[in-house]
């Protein structure tokens, strides 16, 4: 049944992605509603949170947060978003990961028009984000019954749905996006740059209110619009319709521009006279290319990064400063609420992940993020190697008097090269900005931050370099993905749990600590690179000895 | 002549499937060699384990006296190398790649890649998403001839390139065994190996059946003589004659098709005491023989079938 047409034999292939996001992002909110009580919020001391709220509402919008349903979205904010990385995946390769592998030519062979297998699968990628929709509302249902909220199931629900349209306008953009892209990877790039960029502008109009304006170009300010959480909220219904249209619209023109254009070929909306003409290559002057990056393995392998790492700097360049800036304009509210209340005081770290209210206290809550975010980039390295292999590509270069180790560790130094360039443009840009803001901070702490992250990222790529010794890119991938999600849950759940110190050791996240506040954790941190070491010499003895391509 | 592909007892399993088991054969340096068998029958895994990237569950590879596994990066100085599926970044020009893996080898001369290129008329500058399967082969082949390897091992070589391409690739090895290097190639088709190769290993679910000279595997040969005759076919006199295997009368009733061994006298000699319109007889191609080498085994013999299509 399952393999009886291109929607459902689509479906069939989502249906671990729909319970992993589902259930983890599920349990995600599950686990923060229940930890509500034990925070002491109530309507009493709402005025004393209320000012502290509003200096962070850059970063989510507090409405009601003394209540489960206002605190759980204040707390989950953004972070939730997380989710709109599957649909943006699959969106760049619902046509385009099929042309690529040359599995289009065949579909398209049987008696079904194009439109009809892009809307099939079109119409799977909706069906199993709805799904994940519903298992996160049926969680957060159940959370709230565990906590006593106020919100209703149907509220659980919308709220599910909310997610539900925001993922599919990330997939509808990666599916228009791909129709002029190459290669999927480079439309799940710019999708996912566009993310960040959607998240940032969200974020703006609640530090700037007159540059609303600005913000309604994100459909992440669409989306929170609505709390259906929060019942003297609730949900936006033109907002959501807002959203629907947009997805409707992308995957529309795009499925439309997939019904006329070349297969394996791209899209040019522009009319001919418009295009640049075509230079005329001469054969004979093709050789030799004297390309740098033909000259080794290392060198290959570094200019195929070269262009997502550039991106992914970027963003960690964007993020690390935009988060001085941030600090610098409210720090001194922030500390003097915090002089003026114990209640706030202990608030502030427990968001913060601090012993004391001072500035890095608030800009080290925000660097928190980089280690995951430099540990996705990680990840997306890791499966490159996976499936560079999966699909063959290792097989002539092992063909020409190269070492496995050496094609390995030229890989794996590449991907070094970038985790190292990312954490130094990163500690550059934050000084920039400090320096720049006139925001006192530790230099020697700025760096123990951003260059710790560097063993944090190689410590995911060695895992997915050792993962790939025994399973496909896939499996990797997700294994990955699910360690990652783990060890975040630990970290951010964990303290306000109170779980015992073994179990947080449990989360890599764990031992980056708080270089921010406290500088550089010696030996957590090589006891992360000797982990990352381990693994690497374990993928090492693997690699040289299994057999290629199987 | 000294052996420089020397397989002895060679096994290699895929878990519960099949992969090759206990092959054995030699390659004299300076010669020719065809690796025959249909789809799936171990041509691939064997050659793939020649070049270290299958680690062998038992038995010995070596190449120039060297262990396969062992000695892989040293042996890949000496070889050259054409996957029977090409996998290459899409994104590179046929240009880059060629000098991608000569910078991996060390170098080569670009005179001589150049002319490769132009004798295999390609064009350097189009990205290898955009060549056609034919194209995408004389990158493999350009690649694997470029440094003038002592070994040549190649996996199905002429697969999508067109006729005058495959001419060419012909002429190629023919100056390659001229130049005393060895050729190990594989392939389905029997007209290619029969115009390129001296001596032939047959491969069959997983076994080498058969390892001996072209000429010698033609000595296993039978004659095909069709007679047609004015009036009715005589079926019967044909039948007691000695080296007659098989009669068949076709359907027009005036029509005998024999399969014969040995001499011919007799038959001729018989047909010439009936009016004889025409009379036929060719010699079979290793194609026909390689599908009478499976004969009696009915999944064999659909094998074959398939392989000679």
């Amino acid at each position: 049944m399952w393999l009886s047409n291109v929607y459902l034999k689509t479906l069939r292939d989502y249906r671990i992605a729909i319970l992993g996001w589902g259930v983890g992002m599920g349990l995600l909110v599950y686990a923060t509603l229940s930890i509500f009580p034990s925070l002491g919020l109530t309507a009493k001391n709402e005025a004393q949170i209320s000012q502290l709220i509003r200096e962070f509402s850059w970063l989510a919008e507090g409405i009601k947060i003394y209540t489960p349903g206002g605190y759980v979205t204040y707390k989950v904010g953004f972070t939730i978003l997380l989710i709109a990385i599957w649909p943006l995946l699959v969106g760049a390769r619902m046509l385009r990961g099929e042309e690529e592998r040359g599995s289009m030519d065949a579909l398209l062979s049987l008696p079904a028009s194009r439109s009809r297998v892009a809307l099939e699968k079109l119409a799977a990628m909706w069906t199993a984000l709805l799904g994940m929709g519903l298992l996160i509302g049926l969680l957060t249902y159940g959370g709230g019954v565990s906590v006593n909220a106020d919100f209703s199931l149907g509220d659980a629900l919308l709220y599910g749905l909310n997610l539900t349209l925001i993922c599919g306008v990330f997939g509808s953009i990666a599916l228009f996006i791909s129709q002029f892209t190459e290669d999927r990877g480079a439309a799940a790039g710019v999708t996912g740059g566009l993310l960040a960029l959607f998240i940032t502008l969200d974020m703006v109009h609640r530090v700037f209110p007159e540059a609303e304006w600005l913000s309604r170009l994100s459909p992440v300010y669409y989306y929170n619009l609505s709390k259906p959480l929060i019942t003297s909220y609730g949900a936006n219904p033109g907002a959501m319709l807002v959203m629907l249209a947009l997805s409707v619209l992308l995957s529309g023109v795009a499925v439309w521009i997939f019904t006329w254009r070349d297969i394996g070929g791209l899209a040019t909306l522009l009319p001919a006279w418009l295009r640049l003409p075509e230079r005329a290559a001469r054969p004979e002057a093709a050789l030799p290319v004297n390309d740098w990056s033909l000259r080794s393995i290392y060198a290959r392998s570094l200019s195929v990064i070269l262009l997502p790492t550039f991106w992914w700097a970027l963003g960690f360049v964007l993020f690390s400063a935009w988060m001085v800036v941030i600090v610098r304009q409210i720090e001194s509210s922030l500390a003097s609420f915090a002089a003026n209340s114990p209640f706030i005081k202990g608030f502030v770290t427990s968001l913060g992940g601090g012993d004391a209210v001072t500035n890095a206290t608030f800009l080290s809550a925000m660097f928190a993020f980089l280690p995951l975010l430099l540990m996705a980039y990680a990840v997306t390295q890791a499966s490159r190697w996976s499936s560079d292999e999966e699909n063959g590509r290792h097989e002539l270069v092992l063909a020409t008097p190269q070492s496995r180790l050496t094609l390995l560790l030229a890989r794996f130094a590449a991907l070094t090269t970038g985790t190292v360039a990312i954490s130094v443009l990163t500690l550059a840009a934050t000084e920039i900005a400090a320096a720049v803001s006139g925001f006192a901070l530790d230099g020697g702490h700025v760096a123990a931050a951003t260059l710790s992250l560097i063993p944090m990222g190689l410590l995911v790529a060695a895992l997915g370099y050792l993962f790939s010794g025994w399973v496909g890119t896939v499996i990797d991938t997700g294994l990955l993905s699910f360690l990652l999600v783990i060890w975040f849950f630990i970290s951010y759940i964990g303290p306000d749990l109170k779980w015992p110190e073994w179990a947080q050791r449990l989360s890599a996240f764990y031992y980056y600590g708080t270089p921010l506040l406290h500088g550089l954790p010696v030996g957590d941190t090589l006891l992360v690179i000797a982990v990352g070491a381990v693994a690497l010499a374990l993928a090492m003895m693997r690699f040289v000895r299994k057999d290629i391509a199987v | 002549m000294t052996a420089i592909i020397e397989v002895e007892n060679l096994t290699k399993r895929y878990g519960s499937k099949r992969g090759i088991t206990d092959v054995s054969f030699q390659v004299e340096e300076g010669e020719v060699f065809g690796f025959l068998g249909p789809n799936g029958a171990g041509k691939t895994t064997t050659i793939r384990t020649l070049m270290a990237l299958l680690k062998a569950d038992g038995g010995t590879a070596r190449i120039a006296g060297m262990d396969c596994w062992d000695k892989s990066v040293e042996i890949k100085r000496l070889v050259g190398y054409l996957p029977g599926e090409l996998s290459l970044d899409p994104g590179l020009t046929g240009g880059q790649i060629l000098e991608y893996f000569g910078h991996l080898r060390g170098g080569v001369d670009q005179a001589y890649l150049k002319g490769l290129i132009e004798r295999l008329e390609l064009d350097p500058t189009r990205k290898f998403r955009q060549y056609s399967s034919g194209n995408k082969r004389k990158i493999g082949l350009i690649q694997a001839f470029m440094h003038r390897p002592r070994l040549l091992i190649l996996d199905e070589p002429t697969n999508g390139l067109d006729p005058l391409n495959q001419q060419e690739f012909t002429r190629m090895v023919a100056e390659a065994r001229g130049e005393g290097r060895t050729v190990f190639l594989s392939s389905h088709i029997m007209s290619e190996v029969e115009q390129t190769c001296e001596r032939v290993g047959i491969i069959r679910e997983g076994r080498l059946a058969r390892v001996g000279g072209v000429t010698e595997l033609k000595d296993i040969k039978r004659h095909e003589i069709t007679l047609t005759f004015a009036g009715g076919a005589p079926a019967d006199a044909f039948k007691t004659l000695p080296g007659v295997e098989k009669v068949e009368a076709l359907a027009d009733g005036h029509t005998l098709r024999l399969t014969v061994s040995g001499g011919q006298d007799a038959i001729v000699k018989t047909a010439a005491q009936y009016p004889v319109v025409s009379l036929t007889s060719h010699e079979p191609s290793l194609e026909e023989i390689f599908l009478r080498y499976y004969e009696g085994d009915g999944l064999a013999v659909k094998e074959a079938q398939h392989v000679a299509q």
